[in-house]
């Protein structure tokens, strides 16, 4: 299986990353979709860095001017993201090695925080109380449901 | 482009006509992996709950504007995203940039927001067309690479255009050689450029697909 041995083994700041930050971290940390390491990163360095501001504001003004990115659009339409079904049987180990070997992929080094969040939420569907997760979900109910009207 | 799934289509229609137990429904179904998001970001359960609550109350203000032909669940975490967001600048932790046109922080809505209508008209149909075409091309060559077993063609890919790693360091990563990562970028952006072309639009609105290296 070609990623065996493409799993990521070390922490994340470990993986190649391109220095200077490039325009496609960049664009992916505005859409919040960065793994949470790189995030924290993009968010250290622009600190140190005021001209990365200035990047960012430069990105907004081409988006604006509706220069489109090949990655930006991939990622709002999760193009190449396992269904959550996929992820499902992923869970349950009955997928191809293949199949599996590129999910793993796909979540430790594409690092698609999208996936990880369904994947942590079906084993939480095994593990969270009951009790809980029905109070969460009447919170969040009675918050919103005086919003909801014909629209 | 991944058109709404019928079920999605049905459940969206329901709430738009005001009926709660479809919005239960929706909650229900949609809560776990939003709180999973922000909460893996921000690593507090509370906060996460709260920036979740924002969520679903930005997806009923924006429901107007809600677009049929694109997945729900993609649309909740984009919203889900945008709140994070503004959280996180509410904490300090992210620069106040003008980060999206109209943004106010309040409110989620699209980031065309506050241009002259018929601008808005224009280029948002214009800027969708051009979109719903690429998502179309890019479908077409990640379904061909899935059918036919090429992971490590897709996962070369996503660390190209999704990632932005540059070839030395998706070649690393992949134990393969420069040269290749470069032979499949190439055949990727051609075969865009291709797609792009047959579609009669402009190039000039990708320029990723101009990238020759």
């Amino acid at each position: 299986m070609f990623f065996r041995n493409c799993k990521k083994t070390t922490d994340d700041n470990d993986l190649p990353m391109p220095q200077p930050l490039t325009q496609h971290e960049l664009e992916a940390y505005l859409d919040e979709a960065l793994p949470v390491d790189a995030m924290a990163r993009v968010e250290r360095a622009l600190r140190d860095d005021p001209k990365l501001a200035q990047q960012l504001i430069a990105i907004n003004g081409r988006r604006d001017a509706g220069v489109h990115s090949l990655g930006e659009i991939w990622r709002r339409h999760r193009l190449s993201c396992p269904s959550r079904d996929q992820l499902g049987s992923f869970l349950l180990n009955v997928l191809s090695e293949d199949v599996a070997g590129f999910i793993q992929f796909h979540l430790d080094v594409s690092g698609c925080r999208t996936c990880a969040a369904n994947l942590h939420d079906l084993k939480s569907q095994q593990s969270d109380e009951p009790a809980v997760v029905d109070n969460r979900r009447k919170k969040y109910f009675q918050s919103s449901a005086g919003h909801l009207r014909r629209r | 482009m991944v058109p709404l799934a019928p079920s999605d289509q049905l459940l969206v229609n329901r709430i738009r006509s005001g009926e709660s137990e479809a919005w239960n429904e929706l909650i229900a179904r949609f809560e776990g992996r939003l709180l999973a998001f922000v909460e893996g970001r921000l690593g507090r359960r509370s906060a996460g709950e709260d920036v979740v609550q924002e969520t679903f109350l930005g997806f009923l203000n924006s429901l107007p504007n809600f677009e049929d032909s694109r997945p729900l669940e993609s649309y909740l975490f984009s919203i889900a995203a945008h709140k994070l967001t503004d959280h996180l600048r509410r904490e300090g932790r992210r620069p106040t940039l003008p980060l999206a046109a109209g943004s106010d922080g309040n409110e989620w809505e699209p980031p065309d927001r506050g241009r002259a209508v018929s601008s808005v008209m224009r280029s948002g149909e214009r800027r969708g067309l051009e979109e719903s075409a690429i998502v179309d091309a890019l479908n077409e060559q990640i379904d061909r690479l899935r059918s036919r077993g090429e992971w490590q063609k897709l996962g070369c890919l996503e660390l190209l255009f999704v990632r932005g790693w540059a070839n030395r360091d998706v070649a690393i990563q992949l134990k393969m050689t420069e040269q290749t990562v470069a032979n499949f970028k190439f055949e990727f952006l051609a075969r865009l450029r291709t797609l792009v072309r047959k579609q009669g639009l402009s190039e000039d609105v990708f320029p990723e697909l101009q990238e020759n290296d």
